[in-house]
């Protein structure tokens, strides 16, 4: 065996390693909420972690999916209809938040990376200062002004305060982007007579997929986690998502550990799907192809 | 450059210039820098809806605050959180990225697989480490006791250090993800041929990732420690959910909250929450301005 | 038997809907067609069948936000003071009373609510601000002393601890028989069920927490309050309280209770016994059983922590609201919310009555311990509560850490109780 094969193989063996940690890294605390479930009430508070329970049940996700369901050992209604309409809400608010931040974003960043304009680089450095803003600070100002714009309980008042919220994150990443973008191109385009934003358009956003996806995936994430906007700006389950809707299920007498973490799993369902679709544009290599 | 357009372009270049960046005036202006101005004229006044009046009471509120002793340990807990999380989080995340970048097969699966605790909604992850940290029948516990490093089940947030540990472990376990995706964003942009050209030139993997990689994603690292000191400097969910109030975990957010929210001492509350964010602005600034600094080549 | 009792109840509840439904269906409907917005937590939102026959009576319509109970009053204050109602009618919890009473955030409902249900309410008084009403109560927690009767039978022990020393003496029996590891269950950790339960043991050491002026009485060392910290440090340091306490709220050592782990939940709360007698939910429902809280002074001693209903000022649909607020005292609203939410109902008259018909778990312990039942402050809960009590919290958690002594922990309380009522 040469030495460059063993290195190779060595170099494999490594990957592995790598990869699995981070599986095990990533996953573990996930397959532990799957576990915990899938186990019944009582078994939950057994003396000795079990890696696996010894009896399955399914009886949290019946009674997320079911027609009825028990708490505290009472036949309450259903939580689906309210379990799926906050699915539905935070599916909604997280895509149209999504949509507006990368659209905005991907066409302002282009502005404050090739034109010019007065203000261009104070405009930028104050919108990427708002990043550091926390939540409470704006909070009670910004409540004020939806109510009296008749956008509180609404999506799009929620989804506008989430585009704020992520826009400076999406617009500083697409900047670092179209920077890192040889004007050549460009250039060549604006020669043939093309117009900005027909080149923008055309030639320079398919070449920026990459990142456009990369904020896309970062703007869907960051929306679908907050708790704090919609609580106070989505009050009932017209617009409230499933981060309002799930802590409910801590009662102030009794934690429902095994609704949580099954609630908690149909929650992270939809995002995946949401990741795995674009994240194939985000590794497709589209840049190498370009250049070539 | 510019040489070869002509003044009449630029002209054009201007105005469809702020016509794109009109919607990012509208937006930010509108609902984060007014409401931060209302917010920084609300601070300089005392707004206690349990007392009458809301007299202005110039930088009261911020002596205030530097002489509680509760806000002091709450800075000193959230330095703590910033410095362990940006470094666990630009290392983890800079691995991840990188593997995922070297990988072939399989990219899709294994990013899916990454990005997963960042989509479990806050509570549920801090539920789930609750229920791991569990000093009766948690994972954690129940590890150390089979491999034989424990005896007994240890109280793990008996001991201050350890228990800002844990916090943050919970944390970057949420918010690493978010890294790796953004300088893995920016790997995704560095052309082939460079690292060919470097090989043939006889760099080494070390070398060309020097010389190479690191320059390139200068300014995706730039903004992936930015964000992850700000998400630090706001750490709220994951101390709270596990320790409550107590004072060896408590955070800057979480003081803000129970001055604002609980005590209705609200624009006391205020007041701290400006400070937070002057204190994570100027430490991003700092890596914005050094990452920059070293790595222009243009 | 249960299946007997539950249809007779409901037969019971539907004649009296039906006689009610009649009587009123004569009336005009005067506040028919509105909408009326209420905000509660998950075990104050009713059925849908019980608030349907709430508009089928009036013809209101509700509209009802759930919140985990936290949030409320990130809700509550964020919109009042933004100068608008939460809500038409919100959860007002009892120790919310003094900073909603101070600010003025919550009408007075005197001569809007049923004078009558609420002479029968005797936890009403808790949410009085300045001799002003701002909330009715919709259930009715208090402590009790919860304990497992089984474990307690093993170590030798016939009856239920009287004082606090024999609670310490049949703690420690159950400890040397090896039965519990640890077997009082109090919370220790930084939240608001440490600082209840001390304050719940203050009074069973025959102590109260302040003076009528607002001076502190715990910091003594013959003081209840002081003794009742040294008898919490003590049994932890004797290996009588689990050290993982720290880092557990109340739910969790009630979770604790319910797998057969503790033998004692000392701040039991009453509507909590329901819970743990219930095979499907808990491990000991054939072990538990209630008795009054132990005392020094040979008379018990509890207080009550219940959650009420009020209208916010800033609402502009009060009358509406208060139609509500009367729907839910009435007796079969309580009885419903009791079966189907657990909530105990406030009513004196409708607790014995339940106890009667054999519905309440150990429902002689629970009337008496109700009628024992006193607040928590005697002048009313002031403003600065929440701020206090988290203090509280704070410093038995790092008493209990060993970093504070009881000296220390109550001379730290006791600043913090004069910095926070001196704003």
């Amino acid at each position: 065996m040469s030495p460059r094969s063993l290195k190779s193989i060595g170099g494999k063996v490594g990957t592995g390693f790598a990869i699995t940690v981070l599986l095990i890294w990533s996953l573990g605390p996930i397959y532990w909420s799957v576990v915990t479930s899938l186990t019944s009430p009582t078994d939950l508070i057994s003396s000795t972690p079990r890696f696996w329970p010894s009896h399955v049940t399914f009886e949290h996700y019946a009674r997320l999916f079911g027609s009825t369901s028990l708490s505290q050992g009472n036949e309450v209604q259903s939580v689906w209809p309210q379990f799926s309409a906050a699915l539905i809400n935070s599916l909604i608010t997280s895509a149209v938040a999504t949509l507006l931040t990368v659209g905005i974003a991907a066409f302002s960043a282009y502005a404050f990376v090739r034109m010019r304009f007065p203000g261009r680089d104070l405009l930028f450095v104050l919108v990427v200062a708002t990043l550091a803003i926390p939540a409470y600070t704006v909070m009670i100002p910004l409540y004020r002004l939806m109510i009296s714009l008749k956008l509180v309980d609404t999506y799009l008042g929620v989804s506008l305060i989430y585009v704020s919220a992520f826009l400076p994150l999406a617009l500083w990443l697409m900047r670092s982007v179209y920077q890192a973008m040889p004007l050549s191109l460009e250039e060549a385009a604006w020669l043939d007579g093309a117009s900005k934003l027909y080149t923008l358009v055309r030639i320079v956003m398919p070449l920026a997929a990459p990142g456009l996806i990369a904020a896309a995936i970062i703007t869907f994430l960051n929306a679908w986690g907050q708790f704090l906007i919609p609580l106070v700006f989505s009050p009932t389950l017209a617009t409230k998502p499933l981060t309002v809707l799930i802590p409910e299920f801590v009662g102030r007498n009794y934690v429902d550990y095994g609704l949580i973490n099954a609630a908690g799993i149909v929650a992270i369902i939809p995002p995946v799907l949401v990741v795995l679709l674009l994240n194939r544009f985000l590794v497709s290599g589209l840049m190498a192809g370009a250049t070539k | 450059m510019l040489s070869f357009i002509g003044p009449r372009r630029r002209h054009g270049e201007v105005g469809l210039g702020l016509a794109l960046v009109i919607p990012v005036v509208v937006i930010m202006g509108g609902l984060v820098l007014f409401p931060l101005l209302s917010t920084i004229v609300d601070s300089f006044y005392r707004i206690n809806p349990m007392r009458p009046g809301t007299p202005f009471t110039g930088l009261a509120n911020y002596a205030e605050l530097m002489k509680d002793a509760a806000v002091q340990r709450s800075w000193v807990n959230t330095v703590y959180y910033v410095i362990l999380a940006v470094v666990l989080e630009t290392a983890g995340g800079l691995g991840v990225a990188l593997l995922l970048n070297k990988l072939r097969h399989g990219r899709r699966w294994l990013l899916a697989a990454v990005v997963l605790p960042w989509c479990l909604p806050p509570v549920v992850n801090a539920v789930v480490w609750l229920w791991i940290y569990n000093p009766s029948y948690g994972l954690l516990n129940g590890m150390l006791q089979a491999s034989g490093l424990t005896s007994g089940s240890v109280v793990f947030f008996n001991d201050p250090k350890l228990a800002l540990l844990l916090v943050t472990i919970v944390h970057v376990w949420r918010m690493m993800p978010l890294t790796a995706v953004i300088l893995l964003a920016a790997l995704q942009s560095i052309p082939e041929e460079l690292y060919q050209a470097a090989k043939l030139d006889g760099a080494g993997a070390l070398k060309s990732f020097r010389l190479i990689t690191l320059p390139l994603i200068a300014s995706g690292l730039a903004i992936a420690l930015s964000q992850s000191t700000v998400f630090a400097f706001n750490l709220f969910d994951e101390a709270w959910i596990l320790a409550g109030s107590s004072l060896d975990t408590r955070t800057v957010m979480i003081q803000v909250y129970m001055l604002a929210f609980q005590n209705m001492k609200f624009s006391l509350g205020m007041a701290l929450s400006l400070l937070a964010m002057l204190a994570s602005l100027l430490v991003s600034l700092v890596y914005v301005l050094k990452v920059y600094r070293e790595t222009r080549y243009d | 038997m249960k299946r007997q009792l539950k249809l007779m109840l409901s037969t019971a509840l539907l004649l009296q809907v039906a006689i009610t439904g009649v009587a009123l269906a004569d009336e005009a409907k005067p506040l028919a067609g509105q909408h009326l917005s209420v905000l509660l937590p998950p075990w104050g939102t009713l059925p849908k069948d019980m608030t349907d026959s709430f508009t089928a009576k009036t013809g209101i319509i509700l509209d009802t936000q759930t919140l985990g109970w936290d949030d409320i009053h990130t809700k509550i204050v964020t919109s009042t003071v933004a100068n608008t109602a939460p809500g038409d009618a919100t959860e007002v919890d009892w120790s919310w009373v003094g900073q909603f009473g101070a600010s003025k955030w919550y009408q007075p409902l005197d001569g809007l609510v049923a004078a009558d249900a609420i002479a029968d309410t005797p936890t009403a008084k808790i949410f009085t601000y300045d001799g002003k009403l701002l909330a009715v109560p919709y259930n009715n927690d208090f402590r009790v002393l919860i304990y497992n009767k089984t474990q307690l039978t093993k170590a030798g022990i016939s009856a239920a601890p009287k004082t606090p020393d024999e609670l310490l003496k049949a703690a420690k029996a159950i400890k040397n028989a090896k039965i519990a590891t640890y077997p009082i269950g109090l919370p220790l950790s930084a939240t608001e069920g440490t600082s209840t339960t001390w304050y719940l043991l203050t009074k069973a050491f025959g102590g109260d927490l302040f003076d009528k002026d607002f001076k502190p009485l715990f910091v003594d060392p013959k003081s209840g309050g002081y003794k009742a910290l040294s008898f919490e440090i003590q049994a932890l340091k004797d290996g009588l309280i689990d050290p993982a306490m720290t880092g557990l709220k109340d739910v969790e050592v009630q979770e604790l209770f319910k797998s057969g782990k503790i033998s004692f939940d000392i701040a039991g709360w009453a509507g909590n016994l329901a819970v743990y007698a219930d095979a499907s939910k808990s491990q000991v429902a054939n072990d538990v059983a209630a008795a009054l809280m132990p005392s020094t002074t040979g008379a018990t001693r509890t207080i009550g922590l219940p959650e009420a209903i009020g209208i916010p000022t800033a609402s502009t649909n009060s009358k509406t609201a208060a139609a509500f607020i009367n729907w839910m005292l009435e007796p079969e609203t309580e009885i419903g919310s009791f079966k189907s939410l657990g909530n105990l109902p406030p009513r004196l008259s409708v607790l014995k009555q339940l106890n009667s018909e054999g519905a309440l778990k150990d429902g002689d312990v629970l009337l008496a311990q109700a009628a024992a039942v006193e607040p928590l402050f005697a002048q009313g809960t002031p403003g600065w509560y929440p701020e206090f009590s988290s203090a509280v919290a704070t410093a038995i958690n790092q008493a209990a850490k060993g970093q504070l002594t009881v000296d220390q922990a109550v001379q730290q309380i006791a600043e913090a109780a004069k910095t926070a009522s001196q704003e």
